[in-house]
Parts: C-alpha cells; structure tokens; sequence
C-alpha cells in the first residue's frame, strides 16, 4: 500500500497517539513547573470553599511549615520543619500562632525535618524526621523543654518519622518512611542528597523477608566515571543480592507504624510494608487510619501510575512495599514505565496477605497529613480532610496536568473523594504560583480546633521543581489558612 | 479525501489526550441515580488516580471529554496509549456501564 506524504504523516501521528508517545507527548504539565519571585501574594479570594463556608489567612512568613496542633485554650502551635527537599536546611522549630498572626518560637531543636506535632494532656509531641541525626519524637512542654521518647528511627533517606497522633487508648502512634522509592537504592537517592551523607543506609524490613535476587544495574553517584554498579532490594548501594537470600527483621524498622505507649520508649510495631504513611489519624470511631504517598517513576526500579492511598491500618498487617502497591502486584503492565519493561518482583514470597486501600488519591498528588470532622456545625462528619501538597514533576514523574494543591474530602465508608478546598479557576488547577493568584501553595496539614469548626491547613508555602532532581523550596512563603462555616445570614 | 479524514481523526485524538481542563472547583450538590452513584465509586476505585475528580492529573480530563458512551466504553476495555486495559475480570460489562453513566453526568457538570 502506497501512502502520499501528508497521509503517512498523519499515520504517524495517529500511531504516535494511539502508543504511549501520546502520554510522552503532553506531560510536563506539574504544578512546581514555574517561575517565582519572593514575597508571595495571599489571598483568601482566590480560594474556593464550597458554598457556606469561609475562608481566612491565619498566620504568615513561616519557612517549611509541616504541622499545627492546639493547646488547652485553643492556640495554634505549627512545626517548621527546618528541611526542604532540595537539600535546604533551615532551623527546626515550634512556634505559637498569636491571636494577632504573629509567632513566638517555644522551642528549636535539631534531627530535621520535623515533620508534625500533636497536643496531648499538657504537652506537645513531634515527630522530627531525622534526615539528619535519625528520627525521633520527642515531648517538648509548653515552656520549650524538649524530652526525647524515641530515637535512632530508621528515616536517613527519602522518607522521614511521621505523625505523631494521639490514639484513643492513650498511646502516641507515629510512622517511619522508607529509605528509597521502591525498595533499591539509586542515583535518584543521591540527588536527594542523603546517598553522600550515608552511603550505607537502606531500607529494613519489620520481619525477615526472603529475596528474589533481583539486582539493578546503575551509575555510581559516589564514584563518578567509574563504571556501573548493580545493587539489590534492602541491601546497601552498589550491594548485589542472590535467590533465597534471607533479610533479617529489625526494630525499628522502615516503612512502618509504631505505637508507644505512657512510660515507654520501646516502639512497638502496629504494621508494616508501607512506602512513606506520611499522615496519621484517629477516625470518631476510634480506629486508625494513614495516607501514604505512593511510588514514583524514579531511581534504578521507577513505577509507573502508582495512586498515593488511605489505608486502615490493621495490626499486624503487610501492606505490600515493595512489591504492591494498593494491593495489586506490582509486576504486570498497570506499573509499567511506558516504553519500559514490566517491573519485576524483589521478594521471593510476599510476606502476607496485602488489604485493600479505602480510597485511591491522584498519583503524584503527595496525600499528606489530615482530620476527621467531628462536629456537625461544620459538617461532613465522619470524613477525612485530606492536605494534597501536590505533584513534584517531573522528579517524581510526569503529569499532562497539575495533581494535587488542595484540601480533599474523603467518604471512608467508599472511597468517594471529592474537592474542599482549591484554587479557584477553571483551568488545569495547580498550585498559585503557577496560576499568578495569592490562593494555596502546597498544603501538607489539615487538622482540625477542638472546637471541631475550624479546619486549619498548613501551606509548606513555594516548592518549585526545575528539572528531574532539582527542587527549588523558598524560606518564609508557608501560610496557616483557617476555613470555618459561614453564619447563616439571618432572615430579615 | 484521505487527507481530510485522516487529519479529523489526528484531531480527535490530539483532543482526547490534550492538555486537561477541569470544570469548576465547586457546583451545586450533585445528584446520582442509583447506576450513576455506583458508577461514582467504581471511578473512584480504577479511574481516580490517574483522573482525579474527572480532571486532568497523570491522564487526561476525561469530565468533558466529547466522547460517545460506545468510545468511552472501547477505551475502558482495550486501553489507550499508556491507559491500561481493564478486562472483564476486573470491571463487568454492568460495572463499565455505571461507570460511563457517572462520567457522562460529570460532563453535564462541567458544560
């Protein structure tokens, strides 16, 4: 068959669409794909809330805001983290939210990046992530004196100690984050800046596991111009493993829940074979549930479409890293990089019986921290409000759109989501610098007064991703936003 | 002839993995019927993720995408580019039904 010109350009094209060139040909649309230059612009007007509701600007000026709690009378504290991705580091500190948006720092400390913090009978507990130092979550009273009540958490890597949340039987629960992206240590870990700092460091299971042997073949970052290396799952860079090698559990352990109860400094485990449970809440009914941020097309073992999840956490349970993600293996074409090669599978045997996640956020849409609405006067009681600090593309993987920037609400009877808080416009949406507005940048908290009728969110404030590895955080652009329902207007 | 055809179907499929838009933030309160609610959660559990809210994300806005119910349907189980295929086992012939019957309201939504 004989083609003019033209025609078999547009077979091309249709051939070009129809594979995934189609995908290959939109992406680069992340949010973090932008230029910025300080100070940013807040405006609560460029906020949507649904109809009823309110939005207000609460505080200001904070540099990598991670997490806000309350005191007795109802003050907001919030965590600056002291680390941005990007490799900045910042000082870690707590500060007291004045009635009139100015701060007071309680207390500093080290073992960046803090990364929450909860109030708990006469006293703040915070999970400081441990890029530095190790993890740790420490009890600091209301004058600034800091205790520690764990340490040397495995969260030197990609991932940090998270939480804390305060469970109902008086326990502190908080998570460990795993070391890489899906298990083997790559190039992309030393672009992240901790490969350098701790070449040794990995990830380690909660429970012996038994490896298929798979090894990944890669640059050396720590060896420039000296060949390739190939390194194996829960195993050091440039570490090669073998079929039926055996992985000691350890304790404490990446990729985990752990509990401590009153008086204790022995984490115990709850469960386990999480990426990176970055959020952690107690639902009304007691039971606990986590958001974790889920695989990225990165590193040595990238995978492709990987939701971030919320999970209810079962004690005891496996929730899949690195082998599954929401329940599904990971070895079939869902996962697959297009124009790659199906991933394989690094465990021999998967060590249990993975559950099925409640509810399936936007892949690259970084589902962090969240609350539980309690109180009818502000509503959907029962739900989870659900901080989006949205996509990082391309680091973490192409988007043909911006995934995340906003507040979401979540059904967990069925795993319904839906928007609560978003920039306003009727375009892709995204984060807004990226939209030239003075709305939300990168929310990573939403908690929560004990009133229960205010939900606070906590905006980390500008993160720009230039190019795959390289993340541009600016200092003192985080924003603490308050949404509350409006009084109905009384009828004349 | 050729030419024209073929440049209208280039077109389309420009169009059904273009760039995303997605309709306003808020509405008023949707209502479902009981396939359109069903539907709503199946989107929720395959579709989400790569189209979140219906918007665009690591796919393309498919909330106002001007695809018949018999396209939408072809997509669901052959896939398309890098959307996988969902297969009988996965999704039955009554669950991509309510699915095209949510998608088709969330089209309505955002016109």
């Amino acid at each position: 068959m004989r083609f003019l010109p033209l025609a078999r350009l547009h077979l091309a094209a249709c051939a070009l669409l129809l594979l995934p060139g189609c995908f290959h040909l939109f992406a680069g649309g992340g949010g973090g794909s932008t230029e910025f230059r300080p100070p940013r612009r807040v405006n609560p007007e460029d906020v949507a809330v649904p109809e009823g509701y309110r939005v207000e600007v609460v505080a200001t000026g904070f540099t990598y805001p991670t997490g806000v709690a309350f005191d007795g009378d109802g003050t907001p504290y919030v965590t600056e983290s002291g680390y941005s991705y990007g490799e900045s580091f910042t000082q870690s500190r707590l500060l007291r939210v004045e009635k009139d948006g100015s701060l007071k720092e309680v207390a500093r400390g080290d073992h960046p990046p803090w990364t929450g913090v909860a109030w708990h009978q006469g006293a703040f507990y915070v999970a400081q992530g441990g890029e530095q130092g190790g993890g740790r979550i420490v009890r600091i009273t209301p004058d600034g004196r800091t205790t520690p009540l764990a340490s040397n958490l495995p969260s030197l890597g990609d991932h940090h100690t998270n939480g804390p949340a305060v469970g109902p039987d008086g326990a502190l629960y908080f998570s460990v984050g795993t070391a890489t992206n899906s298990g083997v240590v790559g190039p992309d870990n030393a672009n992240m800046g901790w490969l350098q700092r701790n070449p040794a460091f990995h990830d380690l299971p909660c429970r012996d596991i038994t490896l298929a042997g798979v090894n990944y073949p890669s640059d050396n970052p720590l060896a420039p111009n000296t060949g390739h290396v190939s390194t194996g799952a829960f195993v050091p860079f440039g570490t090669e493993t073998t079929p039926g090698q055996v992985i000691r559990g350890a304790m404490p352990c990446s990729g985990a829940v752990f509990r401590l109860v009153p008086g204790s400094t022995d984490p115990e485990l709850v469960a386990w074979g999480f990426r990176n449970p970055f959020g952690l809440a107690f639902a009304p009914n007691g039971r606990l549930y986590v958001t974790e941020n889920g695989y990225d097309v990165r590193g040595s073992r990238p995978l492709f479409g990987v939701a971030d999840y919320l999970w209810e956490v079962e004690q005891g349970a496996w929730y899949g890293f690195p082998d599954y993600a929401g329940g599904m293996p990971v070895d079939q074409e869902w996962f697959k990089v297009p124009g790659k090669k199906v991933p394989k599978r690094v465990l021999q045997t998967p060590p249990g019986k993975v559950p099925r996640p409640v509810a399936l956020f936007g892949v690259h849409s970084s589902s962090n921290q969240f609350d539980f609405s309690r109180s009818p006067e502000f509503g959907h009681v029962g739900e989870a409000f659900v901080a989006q600090f949205g996509d990082q593309s391309p680091d973490s993987g192409e988007t043909l759109a911006p995934v995340g920037f906003k507040v979401v609400r979540v059904d967990v009877s069925n795993g319904v989501i839906e928007d609560f808080v978003a920039n306003k416009g009727k375009g892709s949406g995204g984060p807004a610098t990226k939209l030239g507005k003075g709305g939300l940048e990168r929310p990573i908290d939403a908690r929560f007064d004990p009133s229960g009728k205010a939900l606070y969110i906590v905006d980390f404030g500008v993160m720009l991703v230039k190019a795959k590895g390289v993340i541009q955080p600016f200092e003192k652009t985080g924003v603490l936003w308050r949404i509350t329902r409006a009084a109905p207007e009384a009828k004349p | 002839m050729r030419s024209a055809v073929l440049s209208v179907l280039t077109l389309a499929l420009v169009t059904a993995c273009g760039p995303a838009r997605r309709g306003p933030a808020f509405g008023t309160p949707r209502e479902f019927n009981a396939q359109q609610q069903e539907g709503r959660v199946l989107f929720m559990r395959n579709c989400n993720p790569c189209h979140p809210g219906g918007a665009g994300g690591l796919g393309p806005s498919i909330n106002n995408k001007p695809l018949p119910s018999v396209a939408m349907r072809t997509q669901i189980r052959r896939g398309v580019g890098a959307m996988p295929a969902f297969t009988d086992e996965m999704l039955s012939d009554a669950q991509v039904d309510a699915i095209v019957a949510f998608l088709n309201k969330m089209q309505e939504e955002t016109k």
